[in-house]
């Protein structure tokens, strides 16, 4: 089944991508399914390892030299094969798109750090982030919904991520309650729920399900998400914000309102994927230049799924206000 | 989850005592009882007070892994403990080849007669969970999620 852009939708991208064949080569890749990446799981096995294990099966390239751990499935397989092999049964590698992967090569955890991932099911980036950091320091796993927390956990069973803490609470309310208690992070993610129009290939329904509406109401929650984690950040710390759409209301004005009403700097990315600057101009809003450091990931400019990562910096200890400016 | 229980080292000095009879020596983790009968073993650096705040901020759904479950007969290591310890693992292993790897990540047990007790299932070097020798045949432990579909 082959479902079409909605006019509002395909309106919209061609003001992002103005050049007709940019917006045709778009149109065309996310009619196409995505291709097959894996990461290994280096808490578990090697990349070397793995790959001699894999190429008696699949064939199998490592696309990034500095990356051993991105891996691509370069040949057609079944559906549902990736994930019923014995080495993904036993957790040496994750099924993950490559974009997904970004945020979090831009939080570059270490190890011994004490880290937060917001949004965390379902663990794809968290059992990623736990990989840097070898199992050790503390990383909190946070999610709302009970079902997504149980895919989350099983996840991260199964890639043997021990240094996890998984919690169920709303993000904003964690973050509220932990910045009382100062409670304070060396970095942070924030993968934040949003429109999903980066992820049209993987899951085309989002064609039908697109609609306008719900965009400005996640921008709503996500500049809240972002304003409150800043609040549980260390001074130096660093906060790396994404989203899987390409609507700048979610990317580049959530980072427009965090460089607006927090101490932060944001950083420049230095990712193995194709990048794109953030804009500054949309629909008759302005955001700031320093929004050009982040990152919009398009699906025909690196045959992935679309993504948007933005990595800051927080400057100075944010203090706490009666009444908050930007919640007005 | 109520409060976290951690385990106190006299008794974790009891547990290793008992997986000794696969070669364990040390659990560098700190352990946990979950439940009734599950044991978890979490690596944070997090100290027991700070975890304790954090009760304060969210609901801690879980911590580390699901690594061991108290059973009657005694303690029994989860796939994830086995290949946390893999290095450890010496003793009262069954070697398996590839059509009984087969059976065994579909969740069938194994026709393999071996005096009553528990074992590390290994294939290839890959270790695949622990089954239960009742003198005929090795019960299965593969939870579904971890067993492989048929094609």
């Amino acid at each position: 089944m082959r479902y079409e852009m909605k006019p509002a939708f395909r309106e919209r991208m061609e003001k992002l991508l103005p050049d007709k064949e940019d917006f045709s080569a778009f149109e065309k890749i996310v009619h196409t399914q995505p291709k097959n990446f894996i990461r290994c799981n280096t808490l578990k096995v090697s990349p070397d390892e793995l790959m001699k294990r894999l190429n008696k099966k699949w064939r199998v390239v490592q696309p990034y030299s500095e990356y051993p751990e991105i891996m691509l499935i370069d040949q057609v397989l079944a559906p549902g094969e990736l994930g019923n092999s014995i080495e993904h049964l036993l957790g040496y590698y994750y099924v993950q798109e490559v974009c997904s992967m970004m945020s979090p090569l831009a939080l570059e955890a270490k190890p011994k750090e004490i880290i937060l991932d917001l949004c965390a099911s379902p663990g794809s980036k968290t059992s990623q982030i736990a990989a840097k950091m070898e199992n050790s320091g503390t990383l909190i796993a946070n999610d709302l919904k009970l079902d997504r927390l149980k895919i989350l956990s099983a996840n991260l069973e199964r890639n043997g991520i021990t240094n996890s803490i998984v919690t169920q609470r709303d993000a904003v309310a964690l973050c509220a309650n932990l910045s009382k208690m100062n409670f304070k992070f060396d970095r942070i993610l924030v993968d934040a729920p949003c429109s999903g129009e980066g992820t049209l290939r993987s899951s085309p329904k989002t064609f039908l399900m697109w609609n306008e509406k719900v965009i400005n109401n996640f921008s709503r929650q996500q500049k809240k998400f972002v304003a409150y984690a800043l609040k549980c950040l260390k001074v130096n710390g660093v906060l790396v914000y994404s989203t899987c759409t390409h609507a700048p209301e979610e990317d580049e004005e959530v980072m427009d309102f965090a460089i607006k009403n927090f101490p932060v700097k944001i950083e420049t990315l230095n990712l193995p994927l194709k990048c794109r600057p953030g804009i500054t101009e949309w629909y008759g809003r302005s955001y700031s230049n320093e929004v050009k450091k982040a990152c919009r990931i398009y699906p025909h400019d690196n045959d992935s799924e679309g993504f948007f990562v933005c990595k800051m910096t927080l400057l100075e200890e944010i203090k706490e206000q009666r009444e908050n400016k930007w919640e007005r | 989850m109520g409060e976290i229980k951690f385990i106190k080292t006299p008794e974790k000095r009891r547990i290793i005592e008992e997986l000794s009879r696969f070669g364990i020596t040390e659990i560098p983790f700190l352990l946990i009882d979950w439940g009734r009968e599950k044991i978890r073993a979490f690596s944070g650096t997090l100290s027991k007070e700070e975890i304790m705040e954090i009760t304060n901020a969210a609901r801690i759904d879980n911590m580390g892994i699901y690594f061991l479950k108290r059973e009657e007969t005694g303690l029994r290591p989860s796939i994830e403990a086995l290949q946390l310890l893999k290095n450890q693992i010496t003793k009262n292993i069954i070697d398996i080849d590839n059509a009984q790897m087969q059976l065994w990540m579909r969740g069938h047990d194994l026709d393999i007669k071996m005096p009553q007790g528990l074992y590390v299932i290994r294939f290839e070097g890959d270790l695949l969970g622990c089954g239960k020798s009742n003198g005929n045949s090795i019960f299965n432990y593969v939870p579904k999620e971890r067993r492989l579909r048929k094609n």
